[in-house]
């Protein structure tokens, strides 16, 4: 079986990346904006348990982004576990912070 | 003092032609990185919202977004000929509430409330026009 992978907007040079890693991590490069949020939840919705997201290479995310996360973490939820996301920029950190995402998702910073 | 504007259909897919607007407007004038996110995001936030809900059926919204330092800080105003709407507006959402009851709404205009020094709203004749500032200082 082949991984689900996908590429986006490549024209911008700053574009949005998901991919499974080989140990089953999900990570995110990039700017997760309005127009890659339905790609990064159909992408989501084909990993079976995405536990744990590494947003150490995620650029930008706004609210658009931050619905990616809230459906993920209820979907999952709902199977009896939950997300966590690693690695995470102090400015993203600050996003989901002000949106009080960090009472309802495990968020844990970049290391340093 | 440095103005520069554009001029976009108000359709997701000219967010990243607006982005990358500001992000060339930003190199040039060579402000500080740190501060290039926020402004991004309440961009992002204030585009998608006239995208959703500041058209009349049948018709695209126009939308134009202009840039002007000044003062140390950027002001950055969006204008579009979509229905009146004032977005500010717009209540608080709940950032305590639990998984279950989490809502996106209202979201976006809290974070852009949060990430400028400033924002107002005006109708002027058929234009919706909100003016965010922030100082690029520190």
């Amino acid at each position: 079986m082949t991984q689900p992978d996908c590429t986006h907007n490549k024209k911008n040079n700053r574009m949005f990346d998901i991919q499974l890693s080989p140990s089953g991590e999900v990570v995110m490069t990039g700017r997760l904006d309005a127009t890659q949020c339905e790609a990064a939840l159909q992408f989501l919705g084909r990993v079976d348990r995405p536990r744990v997201i590494d947003l150490g290479r995620l650029e930008y995310v706004a609210s658009s982004g931050l619905r990616v996360f809230l459906l993920t973490q209820k979907r999952l939820k709902g199977a009896g576990t939950a997300l966590r996301l690693i690695n995470v920029r102090p400015q993203i950190h600050d996003i989901f912070r002000y949106a009080g995402f960090d009472q309802i998702i495990e968020i844990s910073a970049a290391p340093g | 003092m440095n103005a520069h504007r554009t001029v976009v259909p108000g359709d997701a897919a000219h967010l990243d032609v607006l982005t990358r607007f500001l992000q060339e407007f930003w190199s040039a004038a060579q402000l500080p990185s740190a501060h290039a996110l926020y402004f991004e995001l309440a961009l992002e936030e204030v585009f998608m919202n006239i995208v959703m809900h500041g058209s009349y059926p049948d018709l695209i919204a126009r939308v134009e977004l202009s840039l002007l330092l000044a003062d140390g800080g950027l002001t950055m105003t969006v204008e579009d000929d979509g229905p009146p709407f004032n977005p500010l507006s717009l209540p608080t959402p709940d950032l305590d509430a639990g998984l279950a009851e989490r809502r996106i709404g209202g979201l976006g205009v809290y974070f852009v409330r949060r990430m400028m020094d400033a924002v107002s709203y005006d109708r002027v004749g058929a234009q919706n026009r909100l003016t965010m500032s922030k100082s690029l200082a520190g």
